[in-house]
């Protein structure tokens, strides 16, 4: 058992940018251990260059190294800064590669750097199947038996006796990939050479295929002391063959008898207690629902989506209680802030609500990536719907994840019945639409069930919604079907649609037949304590438990699921605006349906309501809670128009990009302003660079600041912008964008001002120092300070160069990469250094971009 | 389905809609916290005439399993829950709940908002009685309120005559006052040679059958009800084999002991309590289900030592006695529904059997 | 091919399982000494020392027997040589103490009668116990243990070998062909 007591000081290893496979869960989690160090007296340093991190925020300067995070660049940091730790599980993959590199070359050891989370055995075996079978093996847990192979020729030799399907996995993989099921040779053969790529060894395993089982998946956590407990069983409504990031999740488990489900509890501790984590476990199960036999499929000792969803699920504080697990304290020991009952830290969580998350995918932005769903993931976000039925919860998080402005959802009735089994059998991302309308079809269940492999109780929980539907066209205006439709999560605004009225005649009846939402709190204990934590979702049933959070309160409106486009920057705004208000005195209440999101933890907000930001939905939140501030992202139109049109002190932050005013072409170089009154404070003067050929203003997704121009320059540039932006009376942070008078000329010309973008504003933010989004939200509720803005001096000439660069999906949806667009972004990276260092010679390189961007330093 | 009522003898009456049986029924209002196991928990006789509410929403999901039975007739009253679905979805189902409710003349509510009355259960003193009637009029109100609750349960739920249950290992003597299957389950894993005796039984009874071990079942209600003659019975069996005493039997095994018993407050029936093995000093988790506990302060240290304790409500959780192998758990060892990992204890037992041959 | 005939959980048992017996055939903790013999009946007794710790919240002194010169193989080469048991790190008085002495396993009981005299040498205890992990029998001595975790029947070309997670990667007891 290692001795904690000791440890000083701490490297966390960040996540880099968002993708694929990690949100801003990460981020989210960062923050809260954060917390918990602090309160230790820990000196905490983290190695990032996310520039939508939060956590980035929290630190001191001096701890923070906004570095690529790669082996090189932490090595150095050990090197040193010679902390005495590390925590390498809120860096999701990258993090965990990174520790398993530093343990193998003896950097650890000859640096005498303690891991924290597991022992550097488990770390070895992360993410290496032959290694964690042999282990699995050892006590017994059943495991599909991986056979490792260098050769395609070695392949087809053991392929006969593993039979087909069968899956290849690289061995320690360079991204985040997964198995690769392959029906016969051919597709053994292409899924060989792709993992022989990926793999650091240049090796793959070979295993038979359980796909069709049902997975299950388990997120525990473990002292030193070796007390576990369960936080929650996650049930995937798509069986094994669809990544569990691209299924439908359900928690609790719905489908699972008691037996089956403390057995795949059993061995989650077994295996908790035999890799010896410290911390926090995500397990895989693949379960035949047949003869309830099961395999363990995936191993995580770290932070995933999986375990913020157990968390947001639960009520249970999972990040601020691995916090302290990392540093030695047993659970009982665990300390929680006061709204939690005492000793909540050891009481296992048990919850009486249903959660359902629906993943959310970015074919719209990028249409010609394979839309279908299989065992490499697709989704860039999700949303969640909390309720006290699976119809409720279900629908809840449908109406969600389809950003209906309406709250209606979309029909998929024109798909032809060949079509519609087509995708049934290998299905798209509008998959529970199929599902729904394949048994508005007349199949049933048990058909459906068979074709799909889906439990049959699920298709019945949405015959029922079925049933319910057909009960509101048949009943037009009727109270009671009103209060049916309702108690099931339909909302206002499909209501109305189908009784062809608007969302105002159905909240009059229901106001009339005193049909009003009954706010749960979530939760840890189901109802047997009083705790007082601060998570709430709406039903319609007896008890309402939410009361009006007091005086001075803003409610802040998410944007939900994340989205390609400026979604973690739009994450990192909300966080900062949230963070801002509570300075400024308000109680915050946010409304978001975004599991992963940063600010729907407990420490960024007073009260979190997880339900449907629709309308109606939100009209109700309003009715509790009498904010006096009401805040809806600009994205919303039509929620921001509706929402206007009552009394309401209502602001639009983040800011609405689409101003009307037309935009130009391109530009070559952006000035921002900050906007107050006659006030006109310079941020900053930026290159704006569109990597590739294409030069259009929509693919500038690189910037660099200051930019690449002559002082005077750039300083006349300014003055131009603070004219442009006079003449057209502008607030806010604006940018005004210039390009070339014409194509031989160098001479820069104003071509068009718009809305400083979020992305932007936190690259602004990152390298001046100053919080432009605390400064706008300042603004927008009247407690900005005109002295404090003119005291505010921006080097606009520093010689601290920064650069920022847009990461894209396109690898990880296997499709040719390309310079993207500011629609298809995912991410971002940000690096700092002299104007030698960060100089691109070739502005349309992507490659060197890249290279620059994540250089060792 | 039919609209129905739970009503309470506090006057509140909470529309819902049937399932299962349309009898009107009344007992004790009893919270279950569990999140899984609505079968195992429906059909435990501990749960005798008692009228069950459950915090896990969706009930039904998995129909009804042949191998999650803890008794064949079940004697509860009544199941209340916010959403039940009747269907038969699992392999090993062959019915669904509402069938199955139907069968044992069971009724079930569903659509009521569990977690209000969970929340208000909590903060109301002693046994709630209520019922589950089609009208919630003066008349039904006068019927609970005439309602007596039923003591001696044991006689309701336990075996009247004595039956085997063969095998070819250790000879076990199984003392019945209403027990869960998952006991028998967990001894016939263990290969034991089982005999299930009546609760009435007599330590000659017991000896006469030369049992390398004695084990004291769960079952319902209080155990002040049973008399002093099962006491003397465990105090003579105790000396001369070793013995293993669960729930209900914990209870007797310590009232035997000399210690007392006290209520507490409200029922705790769950598996989210952390229990702290003292030997060891680790925790464990498992499922509970007790209206009583042994009063602390009334334990005579110098015959029994307390060997678990609940960390939440801080109650004893198990006793061993000082001069004999012979120790009890409040909670369910089994599992059925809830946690495994102290099914070890049944392992223990099997090893101070095998200890006492020498 | 090693067998594991004692998994951890099974070896925690046992010991818990000696503790409790203890404390029954002594009718408490009250003037009980463990004396442990290196190398693993050492770890063993302070186990069970922390088990009384816990049960009663009684510090029961425990002390090493050393085995010089230290020879792991005598036992399970059925050398009838008899090993030589110091008692130099003992700092506690056995005169009129219950002594358990606590071995992994038990054997020609060579070892057993050795350390009862090196006990002896330092006082006169009031009793000695004895108390193993695994008896394997092959006694040449007329000893036999008061507390036995678990009886292995075994040949004499087998070996027992006793790990402890305080010196070895885990709890078991394997046996191996020899």
């Amino acid at each position: 058992m290692q001795n904690l007591n000791d440890l000083q000081k701490v490297l966390i290893i960040g996540s880099g940018p968002t993708e694929i496979g990690h949100e801003t869960e990460l981020d989210s989690a960062t923050v809260q251990i954060i917390t918990r160090l602090k309160k230790q007296g820990i000196r905490t340093s983290i190695i990032d260059n996310n520039p939508f991190s939060v956590a980035l925020e929290e630190i001191q300067p001096t701890n923070m190294y906004i570095q690529a995070v790669t082996t090189e660049n932490v090595r150095h940091i050990l090197e040193k800064d010679q902390p005495d730790a590390i925590i390498p599980i809120l860096g999701g993959l990258v993090g965990i590669r990174i520790a398993q590199e530093l343990i193998e070359n003896g950097d650890m050891r000859r640096l005498g750097i303690r891991l924290l989370g597991m022992p550097s055995s488990t770390m070895n075996q992360v993410n290496n199947p032959a290694a964690l079978n042999a282990t699995l093996k050892e006590i017994h847990e059943p495991v599909i038996e991986a056979k490792i192979v260098e050769t395609t020729d070695e392949a087809m030799g053991l392929a006969e006796s593993i039979g087909f399907p069968l899956i290849v996995k690289p061995v320690a993989p360079r991204l985040d990939t997964n198995r690769m099921i392959c029906e016969n040779v051919d597709e053994m053969i292409t899924a060989l050479n792709q993992g022989f790529q990926q793999s650091r060894f240049d090796q793959c395993t070979l295993e038979h295929s359980v796909v069709g089982f049902k997975e299950i998946e388990m997120v525990a956590i473990r002292d030193v002391a070796d007390t576990k407990i369960l936080i929650s069983g996650l049930e995937n409504v798509d069986p094994i063959g669809i990544h569990s990031g691209d299924s439908i999740l359900v928690a609790p488990t719905q489908t699972l008898n008691d037996r089956e489900y403390q057995n795949l509890r059993d061995a989650t501790f077994r295996i908790a207690s035999e890799l010896g984590i410290v911390g926090v476990l995500h397990l895989n199960f693949a379960l035949n629902p047949a003869d309830q036999r099961f395999y363990i499929t995936k191993v995580a000792p770290y932070f995933t989506r999986g375990v913020a969803l157990a968390a947001r699920t639960t009520g249970y504080p999972v990040a601020l209680v691995v916090g302290s697990l990392l540093l030695g304290q047993r659970l009982v020991d665990v300390k929680l802030p006061s709204r939690y009952v005492k000793q909540t830290a050891v009481i296992e969580p048990t919850v009486d609500h249903v959660s359902v998350r629906i993943p959310i995918w970015p074919f719209q932005q990028v249409p010609d990536a394979d839309q279908h769903l299989d065992t490499v993931m697709k989704a860039v976000g999700s949303t969640v719907g909390l309720g006290r039925s699976v119809e409720e919860a279900m629908l809840k998080a449908v109406r969600s994840s389809q950003f209906s402005p309406r709250d209606v959802l979309p029909s998929v009735s024109n798909l032809t019945d060949g079509e519609m089994i087509r995708q049934l059998i290998h299905p798209l991302a509008n998959r529970i639409l199929v599902l729904i309308e394949a048994l508005r079809r007349g199949y049933s269940p048990a058909e459906l069930s068979e074709l799909t492999k889906i439990d049959n109780f699920y298709f019945v929980k949405l015959q029922h919604l079925l049933e319910i539907e057909k009960q509101i066209q048949a009943n037009p205006m009727d109270v009671a079907t009103l209060r049916a439709g309702r108690y099931y999560g339909f909302g206002d605004g499909m209501i109305a649609r189908i009784w062809q009225t608007d969302t105002a005649a159905i909240r009059k009846l229901s106001a009339s037949a005193d049909i009003m939402p009954t706010y749960k709190m979530v939760e840890p204990t189901a109802g047997e304590f009083d705790e007082d934590t601060s998570g709430y979702y709406s039903t319609f049933e007896y008890e309402n438990e939410s009361h009006p959070l007091g005086d001075r309160t803003a409610l802040v409106l998410g944007r939900g699921g994340n989205q390609l486009g400026p979604n973690s920057a739009a994450e990192y705004f909300t966080t900062e605006m949230l963070k801002q208000l509570k300075r400024a005195g308000y109680h915050t209440i946010l409304m978001n349906t975004n599991p992963n999101a940063i600010g729907i933890a407990p420490e960024f907000s007073d009260k979190q309501y997880v339900d449907p930001i629709q309308l109606g939905d939100v009209l109700n939140v309003i009715q509790v809670e009498q904010p006096d501030i009401v805040i809806v992202p600009g994205n919303r139109h039509f929620l921001a128009r509706e929402l206007g049109k009552l009394s309401l002190n209502l602001h639009v932050l983040p800011p609405d990009q689409e101003t009307g005013e037309p935009l130009p072409e391109s530009a070559t170089i952006g000035v921002s302003l900050f906007v107050n009154g006659d006030q006109k404070v310079a941020v900053g003067v930026m290159d704006l660079i569109a990597p590739g050929m294409n030069k259009k203003l929509s693919q500038v997704t690189a910037f660099r600041m200051p930019a690449e121009l002559p002082k005077a320059k750039r300083l006349n540039l300014v003055e131009q912008a603070k004219q442009a932006v006079s003449e057209r009376q502008l607030t806010g942070m604006v940018q005004v964008l210039f390009a070339p008078k014409n194509a031989q000329s160098k001479q820069l010309a104003v071509v068009g001002v718009r809305p400083t973008r979020l992305t932007e504003m936190a690259f602004l933010s990152k390298v001046t120092g100053v919080n432009w989004v605390r400064m706008l939200t300042r603004q927008h509720i009247g407690t900005l300070d005109d002295a404090e803005l003119t005291a505010v001096n921006i080097d606009l000439n520093s010689q601290r160069v920064a650069l920022m660069n847009a990461a894209f999906p396109f690898r990880q949806l296997h499709v040719l990469n390309r310079p993207g667009s500011t629609d298809q972004e995912v991410g971002a990276t940000i690096a700092f250094g002299s104007s030698e260092a960060l100089t691109l010679t070739n502005l349309s390189d992507t490659a060197e971009l890249d290279q620059i961007i994540n250089r060792t330093i | 389905m039919a609209k129905r009522y739970l009503i309470l003898e506090d006057g509140s009456a909470y529309a819902g809609e049937g399932f299962g049986a349309g009898a009107t029924t009344s007992g004790e209002v009893i919270t279950n916290l569990n999140l899984l196991g609505y079968q195992e928990i429906i059909t435990n006789q501990i749960y005798h005439n008692q009228i069950l509410i459950f915090s896990q929403p969706a009930i039904g999901n998995v129909g009804i399993n042949h191998d999650s039975y803890e008794s064949i007739l079940p004697t509860a009253k009544g199941m209340v829950v916010r959403d039940v679905t009747n269907i038969s979805t699992n392999r090993l189902s062959r019915l669904s709940l509402d069938e199955f409710l139907q069968q044992h003349n069971i009724p079930g509510i569903s659509g009521i908002d569990t977690r209000h009355l969970i929340r208000k259960l909590r903060h109301m003193d002693g046994p709630v009685k209520g019922s589950i009637v089609d009208v919630a009029d003066a008349h039904a109100f006068d019927q609970l309120n005439a309602t007596v609750l039923t003591n001696r349960q044991v006689d309701q739920v336990a075996t009247p005559k004595p039956y085997p249950n063969p095998d070819t290992g250790k000879n076990v003597v199984v003392i019945d006052f209403g027990l869960k299957h998952g006991i028998l389950r967990q001894l016939s894993e263990r290969r034991c040679n089982v005999t299930v005796l009546p609760w009435t039984a007599s330590a000659q009874d017991v000896l006469n059958l030369d049992p390398d071990g004695v084990l004291l079942s769960t079952g319902p209600g209080s155990p002040l009800d049973l008399g002093d003659g099962v006491l003397e019975m465990i105090r003579t069996v105790q000396a001369e084999i070793p013995l293993f005493a669960i729930g209900l039997g914990h209870e007797l095994f310590a009232l035997a002991n000399g210690a007392s018993l006290r209520p507490l407050p409200v029922e705790y029936h769950g598996s989210s309590h952390p229990i702290r093995r003292i030997i060891t000093n680790d925790i464990i988790y498992a499922a509970q289900g007790q209206g009583y506990a042994v009063d602390d302060k009334t334990i005579d240290r110098d015959r029994l030592i307390t060997t678990y304790v609940d960390l939440i409500n801080g109650t004893v959780q198990g006793l061993r006695h000082r001069d004999y192998p012979a120790f009890s758990v409040q909670f369910f060892t089994d599992g059925a529904p809830g946690p495994h990992e102290s099914r070890d204890l049944f392992d223990e037992f099997m090893e101070a059997m095998t200890a006492r041959e020498g | 091919m090693a067998k594991v005939v004692v998994d951890a959980m099974a070896m925690q048992r046992a010991l818990t399982r000696i503790t409790y017996e203890i404390i029954e055939r002594n009718k408490g903790v009250d003037d009980l000494v463990i004396l442990g013999i290196k190398t693993r009946g050492v770890y063993l007794a302070r186990r069970i020392a922390s088990r009384l710790q816990q049960l009663e919240n009684v510090t029961v002194p425990v002390g090493d027997l050393d085995i010089t010169p230290y020879r792991d193989d005598i036992e399970h080469d059925g050398n009838s040589a008899d090993p030589e048991v110091t008692a130099a790190n003992i700092d506690f008085s056995v005169e009129g103490k219950k002594v358990i002495l606590v071995d992994d396993v038990l054997y020609t009981g060579r070892t057993i009668r050795a350390a009862m005299s090196a006990i002896m040498d330092l006082g006169r205890p009031k009793s000695i116990n004895l108390a193993v992990l695994v008896d394997r029998g092959h006694r040449e001595l007329p000893i036999r243990a008061d507390f036995v975790g678990k009886n292995i029947p075994s040949s004499q070309h087998e070996r027992i070998r006793v790990s402890v997670s305080e010196i070895d990667d885990r709890d078991a007891v394997e046996i191996q062909q020899a």
